[in-house]
């Protein structure tokens, strides 16, 4: 019994060293907790966030000095796509973290339990990037969905906090159920000997004709389980309320970093693992993405609140980025979702730090408070404009580039008909964001002195629009570095 | 004196977006810097642009000053420039427009001057651009990021809907533009899949004609609609035209006088440039649905045009007519119908500026533009009544002036080609003269009323800035050799691309005459004589 055991023991730590942030990030959240929070005092809790940035950033160094392999019985895989796509959950991460500060004093709600819940969803996330293994992609999702269910419900006082958090977590509990059922069925259908995606994808391919349809609704399920955590459409309905719900931080939060991981998995499970059965996805799959678009954009149209705009605008550019999972060349589609993703992490943050400034005591708030901020506040102004801009897509911005570098891809695999929706749909996001500026540069102001904003807010507002004002400039580098990048 | 080189070229279009850089340092209050500070500039990117008028060998039809530098090299994106003989006229005719653009707004902008100006230059930077590109990934840049100014200039310094009409302009012209995208990256992949090369060069897109031509019909059809209703939103044809009168009425003065001078050309141009030469046989193919929707445009546009009694919008519907007849003229496929096109849109751009820029006057006058309000005009404002005739006739096409040569190039070419299109555009022509008369009757004419009769003469900055409208009129109107001399070699090599039947049947019916009539040659005889004869001596028929 000892000799199983200490083999078992030797196998993990044999492996572990393709783990070393996650462990890291594990361990200092819960040392974090217990018994660090012990020596911070009530008032000084706000102290927790510098820690955690500094904590993000040791992880990101640790993700790029990991080697590339394939360890704990080949469930988790250290390539260029885990660690490109990870690095992007660590800046999301990092992001929140930096846009919480001047949101959680206003409300008095700084607790060490906020930053921990991050660093644990996190954690997550790091694993979902590599999961190679349909039940270690399931365990990933659920360590990073769980975190955040509670970060949604953080406002505990709040109804609408509550509320969000609720639906997410009924909604969230139900797709993994569907998600699981899906795995049993894949599970059965190759023989019930394994659940490896590489393993899965080759004894699929080679399923008899009676089971074809065991097939097809066991990666039905999968697709669906992971449509819902990626919000497409039409399994989208629990994301514009959980984004109204949440503090507007952790609202930035899931609209960047779990979305990157789940587009990892995503990338993984069906660009890599099920890419033998592509005829069994892709139709599906194209109507989800075509959906994502069309009801994305068209229902942005319609918010009145910035922040059910930004959380229906999401689903849209999930709608496009799921063009570059349709890639049946994975590697390219790989390349350029990652840019996408980069550059739309740096675009949200952008526009998100702008809504926090604005909305001061975390209150949900409208498109019409965005009046006159264009003359009120000029520098802030131009930045929102830079990044609504960019998110449209109007060149010579960087989303302009992400968005030319997936429909190239997507009209090279044949998808024409996709990405003619796919331009015709971002014309119409054109309408929505510029309805923005155009609160911001034709409308009065209103009457009423504006805070200042906070250091770090003021710190992410000037990066990001200077990584896209100076991406612009440099569009062409970052899109070779980037494609070496994503490579591995 | 400088020479017209590759460098000079870069300086000219890019020094309006420097100088928007450098005013940006400004404080907001200082009005009159920004005010002559950007009219400087643009002043100085005309008188760079100069040069290339003289230096432009009318010889070869090649790009001139051509220079490429590589800029995505995994896309095969160049940062390429260079101008042919088209792209060189329109060239100069923005920046042509560019100071009296901004010299029209001294008065008509009352508010937010400093954005207002930085603006101006910022777009004069993106439509200099879209001319001198040789890349289309580099010209769809430019042809998108025209956008965003207008956008701004309409929207905020605009009429009382400049919203609405704003983001339709630009939501028109966005849905547009991403068609057009496709098909550039259909032919983008289907250049690859032949060549095995990834490039972005116009001049690689154009050598993809004959592999275009072996493609399925539906894959030529479709690639042609693409590039025909990005295109044709942009001119306007009818019935892509409705974002137009709304942007026009709304826009400021010199946002109507750029809207017509410079951006609907880009839809022209855009004809000339990409669906002619990159899809011909496709373009032959749907040349029926395109000549109909032409002849609408003229006939509706005019029609329209006469019921107005808005003055601005008058003008903005007779622009829907004009650019019908610019199309006409392209669509004939012949030197003179292509020619004929071309300098009407230079016509156009200057006759409907000078329009634009007439009511303007006195809208800023008496806040009216409409047509009722006025009467008797020519009585307080002797000089502004001369010039806004001039205007007049130049747009309706008086012999002596740039409007006649234009349409009657474009009816030569036309009726070569289908003469019974050519016979019903003349409607088109008739029904023009009648608004536009109608129009400047009931303006200039007639009893007067005591608030008319107070209204100020043009003063010395208004006249300096129709004066070079009136010239350029007056000069393209009596000698238009110069002009036809620089699109002559570029013209025949896109009758040569696009329909080069045209040439051979030339060449037979030359040596016949040859045969026939010892001792005429040396001209580009079409087939009907009687249309040989008339220009001759006036039109410079294209050297060899």
């Amino acid at each position: 019994m000892t000799g199983f055991a200490q083999g078992l023991l030797d196998a993990l730590l044999q492996d572990a060293h393709l783990i070393v942030p996650q462990l890291f990030l594990i361990t200092v959240a819960t040392l974090m907790l217990w018994p660090g929070d012990l020596f911070v005092s009530r008032a000084e809790k706000h102290r927790w966030a510098p820690i955690t940035l500094v904590v993000l950033g040791v992880t990101a160094w640790l993700v790029a000095r990991v080697d590339n392999g394939l360890g704990f019985g080949r469930m988790f895989q250290m390539d260029g796509l885990t660690r490109g796509f990870q690095l992007l959950c660590i800046l999301g991460a990092a992001g929140a973290v930096a846009l919480s500060q001047r949101v959680l004093n206003g409300l008095k709600q700084q607790t060490v339990e906020y930053y921990a819940l991050i660093l644990f969803s996190l954690a997550g996330m790091l694993f979902l990037c590599g999961a190679s293994d349909l039940i270690s992609v399931y365990f990933s999702l659920e360590l990073m969905a769980i975190s955040i269910y509670i970060l949604v419900a953080y406002l505990r006082d709040w109804k609408t906090s509550v509320e969000a958090g609720l639906k997410y977590f009924l909604l969230g509990a139900f797709s993994s159920g569907i998600l699981v059922y899906g795995i049993s069925l894949l599970y059965g259908a190759a023989g019930g000997t394994t659940t490896n995606l590489a393993d899965l994808g080759q004894a699929l391919a080679l399923a008899p004709k009676p089971d074809s349809l065991l097939v097809f609704g066991g990666v039905l399920m999968v697709l669906v389980g992971m449509a819902f955590k990626v919000a497409a459409v039409p399994f989208h309905m629990w994301s514009p309320d959980a984004y109204e719900g949440a503090p507007t931080p952790i609202t930035a939060f899931m609209a960047t970093a779990p979305k990157a991981a789940a587009l990892a998995a995503f990338l993984r499970v069906f660009g890599t693992g099920f890419h033998s059965l592509f005829t069994t996805w892709v139709l599906p799959l194209s109507y989800i993405a075509a959906a994502s678009m069309i009801l994305g954009n068209v229902a942005a149209v319609r918010q009145v609140s910035m922040k059910r705009l930004l959380a229906y605008s999401s689903i849209a550019h999930v709608g496009y980025m799921l063009l570059g999972v349709l890639s049946a060349d994975p590697v390219a589609g790989a390349q350029a979702v990652w840019l996408y993703m980069a550059i739309y992490v740096v675009m949200n943050f952008g526009a998100f730090a702008v809504v926090i400034y604005l909305q001061g005591q975390g209150e949900g708030e409208r498109i019409e408070d965005f009046r006159g901020l264009g003359r009120k506040h000029p520098v802030l102004g131009f930045a929102m404009m830079i990044f609504l801009l960019s998110l449209a897509g109007i060149p010579p911005l960087l989303g302009f580039f992400g968005k030319f570098y997936l429909f190239k891809l997507a009209i090279e695999q044949g998808h024409v008909t996709l990405t003619v929706i796919a331009l015709l749909t971002s014309a119409v996001s054109a309408y929505y964001y510029l309805g923005v500026v155009a609160q911001m540069y034709f409308k009065e102001p209103a009457e009423g002195e504006t805070p200042a904003l906070g250091a770090l807010p003021a710190f992410i507002v000037g990066v990001a629009c200077l990584l896209i004002l100076v991406g612009t400039a440099f569009g062409p580098w970052l899109l070779d570095w980037a494609g070496k990048v994503a490579l591995g | 004196m400088f020479t017209a080189n590759t460098t000079l070229m870069l300086v000219a279009t890019f020094l309006p977006f420097l100088g928007a850089l450098v005013l940006l340092l400004v404080p907001k209050g200082q009005r009159k810097v920004f005010e002559y500070g950007s009219l400087a500039v643009m002043i100085v990117s005309f008188l760079l642009s100069v040069p290339f008028w003289f230096g432009y060998d009318r010889g070869s039809a090649a790009v001139q000053w051509f220079q490429a530098w590589t800029w995505i090299p995994t896309l095969g994106v160049k940062f390429a420039v260079g101008m042919d003989g088209i792209s060189l006229l329109l060239w100069l005719l923005t920046t042509f427009i560019g100071p009296i653009a901004i010299a029209c707004s001294f008065s008509s902008i009352t508010e937010r001057h400093k954005e207002y100006y930085l603006w101006m230059l910022v777009l004069q930077t993106a439509m200099l651009g879209v001319f001198i590109t040789q890349d289309m990934f580099l010209f769809y840049l430019f042809w998108e990021v025209m956008l965003v100014p207008m956008y701004f200039l309409i929207a905020i310094w605009g009429g009382p809907q400049k919203l609405y009409a704003a983001i339709k302009l630009f939501l028109y012209t966005l849905a547009g533009s991403v068609l057009m995208l496709v098909a550039i990256l259909a032919i983008y992949f289907l250049q690859h899949k032949t060549t095995g090369v990834y490039d972005f060069s116009l001049a690689s897109f154009q050598a993809m004609a004959p592999i275009i031509a072996q493609q399925s019909k539906t894959f030529q059809i479709l690639m042609a609609l693409a590039f025909f209703i990005g295109f044709a939103i942009k001119v306007p044809m009818f019935p892509f035209h409705t974002w137009l009168p709304d942007a026009h009425v709304q826009a400021p003065t010199a946002g109507s006088v750029i809207l017509a001078a410079i951006l609907l050309k880009m839809g022209t141009y855009g004809f000339v440039r990409f669906l002619l030469p990159i899809l011909p046989g496709a373009t032959k193919e749907l040349m029926p649905y395109f000549l109909t929707l032409t002849l609408i445009g003229i006939i509706y546009g005019a029609l329209v045009a006469m019921i107005q009694k808005d003055m601005k919008k008058l003008v903005a519907y007779s622009s829907v007519s004009h650019l019908g007849m610019c199309m006409l003229g392209l669509f004939a496929l012949n030197p003179y119908g292509i020619k004929g096109g071309l300098l009407q849109m230079l016509n156009h751009g200057i006759s409907t500026s000078g329009l634009f820029l007439a009511v303007g006057i006195v809208y800023e006058r008496r806040h009216t533009r409409m047509i009722a309000d006025f009467g008797g005009l020519s009585k307080s404002m002797p000089v502004y009544a001369t010039i806004f005739m001039i205007m007049t006739m130049s747009s309706l096409g008086l012999p002596l002036l740039n409007g006649f040569i234009g349409e009657g190039v474009i009816l030569m070419g036309s009726f070569q080609a289908f003469p019974w299109a050519a016979v019903v555009a003349t409607l088109g022509i008739i029904l023009g003269a009648a608004y536009l008369l109608w129009m400047y009757q009931r303006v200039m004419f007639g009893p007067i009323t005591p608030v008319n009769e107070k209204m100020e003469d043009l003063n010395l900055r208004e006249v300096l800035y129709f004066a070079p409208l009136v010239i350029v009129a007056f000069w393209i109107g009596m000698y238009p050799k110069p002009v036809m001399d620089v699109m002559d070699a570029p013209v025949r090599k896109l009758v040569m691309q696009v329909n080069p039947d045209f040439y051979k049947a030339e060449s037979l019916a030359a040596q016949q005459a040859e045969a026939a009539r010892v001792g005429m040659h040396g001209m580009e005889a079409p087939e009907a004589p009687e249309v040989q004869a008339a220009p001759a001596g006036m039109i410079h028929g294209g050297g060899h």
